[in-house]
């Protein structure tokens, strides 16, 4: 294990990679602070620019706009009370009572301190937890890669929240566009309509912008302006009394999150509100909570980003995303030439090793970053939506031009900027649509190899232990929501704050 | 809260589409030498299944309401609307902080999704820097009406960004027009 890490350090310790690593939680800071840019946005917009570096580098940056986002959300929850993510909106409750009690500054240095320990605790859990990871994935072969893929694809049933059926809609949706053009051991030319941009299919990076970043755009101007900011704060001193009281809170947001986070499909924003529910419970401050009480940031803000982290042990792992960003992520993964999953810790542990150092070391950036600088983000917070969401549009359809050298590739970015709109008004989850674009080459590689093992026959998928164990799970999660609402008449509603 | 209609027109276009996909894709041809899939197969099945769900989603939609993000927010967190946060800076049908009305802000919102067809149709003929440029101003003062010269200021500094980044930094050959820009 220290061996692993040494290697990790001596990946993210060199100049480069420290440089875009900083380089990540600047910009994933500021992303999080503007209302209507999240971090999957971010990476969508920002993917283009490192497809010349090393995908170490690369997915360094991406990992830390990720986490930088959720430093930048806090910033706005707590002064604005206004969420830049979703993972940040349960620090509103007491985060913004405390900055309206004159305590801004403590409760952004109990949110900032709260995520580097959560930091430091997800990284050890991922790296007890990984090499096991490893060890099981010698044992995978075509067989259970397809039983990955289908268990990552029934995953859409927690990306889809309270609709089974849109989820699995919005998936097959994604595998139909994964089909167009000639796939690799085939010469059939398929859906392209005589089209020859079509003909290598329709690539990930311009559905992501179109999806994430043109379509939330046209979406926020229909929902309409913020309020103006006005952040002031004096007092950026924390005491040591707010500091010991929220110690506790921190180790129990801290497991919760990971705990969530390395579940598929959890997500950040479902751990934020967990740990603030236990919380609330359990600390001798409760009748406190929703008054300016330090253990309400505290709590949430240590879940939200060991979550963030966690979230990672699927992806890599298995390549099944933990969220909405982290199959973005999986995607940028496929576009760098790796494919995530059992044998990616085996094959590229400088990489896996490398990127989950990054986070410790983005985190202390992110530390020294935002105890002083806090105000001086808030100050970004000025800049009017009207200005910012055309250069987000400028920034999108120049960077999917910038991949391909070609105006098709900006055409399609409209396109599905329009599909990413309609979608969010009609209520339909886009996370599942980017799984199958994402998992849908894999599926079908697999599909092919199985098949061809098999002579045909399918059946072989129930003569592996570890596939049969694998699509039992699958089943589990594809029926037992429904299970469970026979038996609870209410909906499972915090689910819902995972719909993306 | 969507309306019965609205709700089953995406999912028969929806499904229509899956269908298609689904007999297009069964052209393809299925099933290749011995068993194996072939290159018809995986279309064929996500058409017929997207078909499938879409049929689903239309029966069972009006039985069960998703839950929003506010209600879920006011359940875990009781009062939490009472107080001065919000998720919905305008609320649904309610004025935003210019005071523009729902109906105003779709009429905005359709002037946009113009404006970006126009500019991208437009970048053959002006180039890609000039269109942009015509595009940032244009949305400034005209749609949200801004003031020109700070809006000219926001322009001029973007795109001198945009070309420092994508240009002269990453090497792109943006498109030129008939004016060679």
């Amino acid at each position: 294990m220290l061996d692993n890490l040494m290697l990790g350090f001596s990946t993210a310790l060199t100049f480069e990679n420290l440089l875009w690593c900083f380089v990540g939680v600047l910009v994933g800071t500021v992303i999080g602070l503007m209302p209507g840019l999240g971090s999957t946005t971010g990476i969508a917009i920002l993917i283009p620019l490192t497809l010349g570096m090393e995908p170490v580098t690369a997915l360094i940056m991406l990992a830390g706009i990720y986490y930088g986002a959720q430093y930048g959300g806090t910033i706005t929850s707590v002064l604005i009370s206004t969420p830049g993510e979703a993972a940040s909106v349960v620090t509103t409750l007491d985060g913004y009572q405390m900055a309206r009690q004159g305590r801004a500054g403590s409760a952004l240095a109990i949110a900032a301190i709260g995520s580097f320990i959560a930091a430091i605790i997800s990284l050890a859990l991922l790296m007890a937890l990984a090499p096991p990871f490893a060890q099981f994935a010698l044992n995978f072969g075509p067989v259970e890669n397809l039983s990955i893929m289908i268990l990552g694809l029934i995953t859409v049933v927690s990306f889809a929240g309270g609709s089974m059926s849109k989820g699995l809609m919005m998936v097959t949706a994604g595998l139909l566009i994964s089909t167009v053009g000639i796939a690799s051991g085939f010469s059939q030319a398929r859906f392209t309509f005589g089209n020859v941009n079509l003909l290598g299919g329709i690539p990930f990076v311009e559905v992501m912008i179109g999806l994430f970043a043109v379509g939330e755009v046209l979406h926020q101007i229909r929902v309409g302006a913020a309020a103006p900011i006005r952040a002031r704060f004096k007092d950026m001193v924390i005491s040591r009394k707010e500091l010991t009281n929220s110690m506790p809170s921190i180790f129990r947001g801290s497991f919760i999150g990971f705990l969530l986070g390395c579940l598929p499909g959890a997500g950040s924003t479902l751990a934020s509100f967990l740990s603030y529910g236990v919380e609330r419970r359990f600390s001798r401050n409760k009748h406190n909570f929703g008054k300016g009480a330090i253990e309400g940031v505290a709590s949430p803000e240590s879940a939200n980003n060991a979550a963030a982290n966690a979230n990672f042990v699927p992806t890599l792992a298995l390549g099944i995303p933990g969220g909405g960003t982290t199959a973005v992520l999986l995607g940028a993964f496929t576009i760098y030439g790796l494919q995530p999953g059992p044998l990616l810790f085996e094959q590229q542990p400088t990489l896996v090793w490398g990127l989950l150092v990054s986070f410790f070391i983005g985190n202390v950036m992110l530390l020294v970053l935002n105890l002083p600088l806090a105000p001086v983000f808030a100050q970004m917070l000025r800049i009017p939506y009207a200005y910012l969401y055309p250069i987000i549009i400028l920034t999108s359809l120049v960077g999917a031009y910038s991949v391909s050298n070609n105006m098709f590739s900006v055409w399609l970015v409209v396109i599905f900027g329009l599909v990413g709109f309609f979608m969010k008004e009609l209520d339909l989850p886009i996370a599942p649509l980017v799984l199958g674009v994402v998992l849908g080459p894999l599926l079908e590689k697999s599909l092919v190899q199985t098949s061809a093992l098999g002579q045909g026959n399918f059946m072989i998928m129930f003569q592996s232990q570890i596939s049969v164990s694998i699509l039992s799970l699958a089943l589990l999660l594809a029926v037992g929501p429904w299970l469970i609402g026979r038996f609870k008449s209410t909906p499972s509603d915090a689910k819902e704050l995972t719909h993306v | 809260m969507l309306s019965a209609i609205q709700r089953f027109v995406p999912n028969a276009v929806i499904i229509a589409l899956g269908i298609g996909a689904a007999a297009m894709g069964a052209g393809y041809g299925v099933l290749g030498d011995d068993g194996r899939v072939g290159p018809g197969f995986l279309p064929t099945v996500a058409g017929a299944l997207m078909a499938f769900f879409a049929a689903v989603n239309v029966l069972t939609s009006g039985r069960k309401q998703t839950p929003t993000l506010d209600s879920v927010v006011e359940e875990q967190v009781p009062g939490f609307h009472d107080g001065e946060a919000s998720l919905d800076p305008a609320g649904d049908g309610g004025l935003d902080i210019h005071g523009r009305t729902q109906r105003q802000r779709d009429r905005m919102l359709w002037t946009v999704i113009g404006i970006v067809l126009a500019t991208v149709a437009l970048v053959p003929l002006l180039g890609f820097m000039l269109a942009f440029a015509a595009m940032l101003l244009v949305i400034a003062v005209v749609v949200e009406r801004r003031k020109i010269m700070p809006s000219v200021m926001v322009s001029v500094v973007t795109l001198a960004a945009t070309y420092a980044i994508f240009v002269l930094f990453l090497r792109v050959p943006l498109p030129q027009g008939i004016l060679g820009i």
